[in-house]
């Protein structure tokens, strides 16, 4: 991995040198110990604070889509002769690159402003099951060696093996590899374990429908509509989102026990041929709601009756936007 | 595409565990009269088979 970084940032720098691009957004050392946060850089001589390694959690591609977004506000008032492109560079893994991808295909910008920095990933840490294996104990420092965390905590050192504590979605990742990249920076990582990507679906598909009534109840009960999970995915990017919208109002706002399950379920139905997977929702949860559960089975019926898999392929259009009439389903249509 | 929307609504519906049958989607042409009345007939039995919706309900006061 430290190879990869020095190599990130060698090619950050030249690349702002060069001024083939106006920002990078990266990750940098978080302020915790064992945590990385995105940052943003501007300058040649700050890019020595990227850091890649299995600690870099959130999916970038939301402040990709969030700065473009932000710039061409900003450009409104300009004269179209005079307007400026603001080039990001994103330093991209697997699933980034995927909702990069989505946001290509549902017109959001145009290819060159976005600058992808392909790099290879295998998997981040959760941070809150990294949190539970160690017993609740407080992190003072640690670091990252061949395949092992090492730790000095409140409750004395610990160790523990990094592929205990990955997050569940990178356990299963079929593309942990930029589909699509401006430049790749180090080699393809091993592949994961995508043929299991299912199991858990499949698993709760079997129980029965009051089972699964009564799991979905008990874990939006959790929820206290912070908003996080909507903030934290890339694909949530609406100006205004539908749960704040007044005229008509879909959902009512605070913790009505209806209304977070509509929030939740509206949220989630949103994501078909949407939902890369990176998780981002799941890291930020402060609640733990078991979000993936359902998430990765829109995933799967995308992929059963659709044939698509989202953000894979820079070809593709969104699976809602089109119609297969030989291959779809017809099962579901209603004949009396 | 609506049909795309209403496969995998029905789906998911189902998964979290609301009765995917409540949700019923076809194709009735303003020119079907007699079809409109086959479709609304059978709805309104499949419906009543399943009973009351009592899931996300939402209680006022």
């Amino acid at each position: 991995m430290e190879n990869i970084e020095t190599k990130l940032r060698e090619e950050a720098k030249r690349l702002l040198l060069e001024k083939k691009v106006d920002v990078i957004i990266g990750y940098e050392e978080g302020t915790l110990p064992l945590t990385a946060t995105p940052c943003f850089i501007t300058k040649p001589e700050e890019a020595d604070k990227l850091v890649w390694n299995n600690l870099c959690t959130q999916n970038l591609a939301k402040f990709v889509h969030d700065l473009i977004t932000a710039h061409k506000n900003s450009q409104k008032r300009v004269k179209p002769e005079d307007r400026k492109k603001k080039v990001i560079g994103v330093v991209a893994r697997g699933c980034t690159t995927r909702s990069l991808i989505i946001h290509l295909q549902e017109r959001q910008y145009e290819r060159d402003e976005v600058y992808m920095i392909g790099v290879p990933c295998d998997g981040y840490v959760d941070g809150k099951g990294l949190k539970v294996k160690i017993g609740g104990a407080d992190i003072v420092e640690g670091s990252i060696d061949g395949g092992q965390i090492k730790m000095k905590t409140s409750d004395g050192d610990k160790t523990v093996v990094l592929k205990d504590v990955l997050a569940d979605s990178c356990l299963t990742c079929r593309f942990n590899n930029p589909i699509i990249s401006d430049v790749m920076i180090g080699s393809p990582a091993p592949a994961m374990n995508p043929d299991a990507e299912y199991n858990d679906v499949k698993e709760f598909e079997a129980k029965t429908m009051e089972e699964r009534w009564a799991y979905f109840t008990k874990e939006m009960e959790k929820c206290i509509r912070c908003n996080a999970c909507r903030q934290a995915c890339p694909s949530c990017y609406c100006p205004t989102c539908f749960v704040e919208q007044s005229q008509p109002q879909w959902v009512g706002i605070g913790e009505d026990k209806s209304d977070t399950q509509v929030f939740q379920f509206m949220r989630l139905y949103h994501m078909v041929g949407r939902c890369v997977d990176c998780g981002s929702c799941v890291s930020v949860c402060p609640m733990g709601v078991d979000l993936r559960k359902f998430l990765k089975k829109i995933d799967k019926d995308c992929w059963e009756f659709f044939g698509n898999r989202a953000g894979s392929s820079m070809e593709d259009m969104p699976p809602l936007g089109k119609y297969d009439e030989h291959h779809d389903k017809q099962d579901f249509i209603y004949n009396p | 595409m609506a049909r795309r929307k209403f496969a995998t609504l029905k789906s998911f519906l189902n998964y979290i565990g609301v009765e995917g049958d409540r949700t019923i989607f076809t194709w009735v042409s303003a020119s079907e009269g007699d079809r409109w009345a086959q479709v609304i007939k059978g709805a309104t039995e499949k419906i009543r088979a399943l009973g009351p919706a009592n899931k996300i309900v939402k209680t006022i006061g």
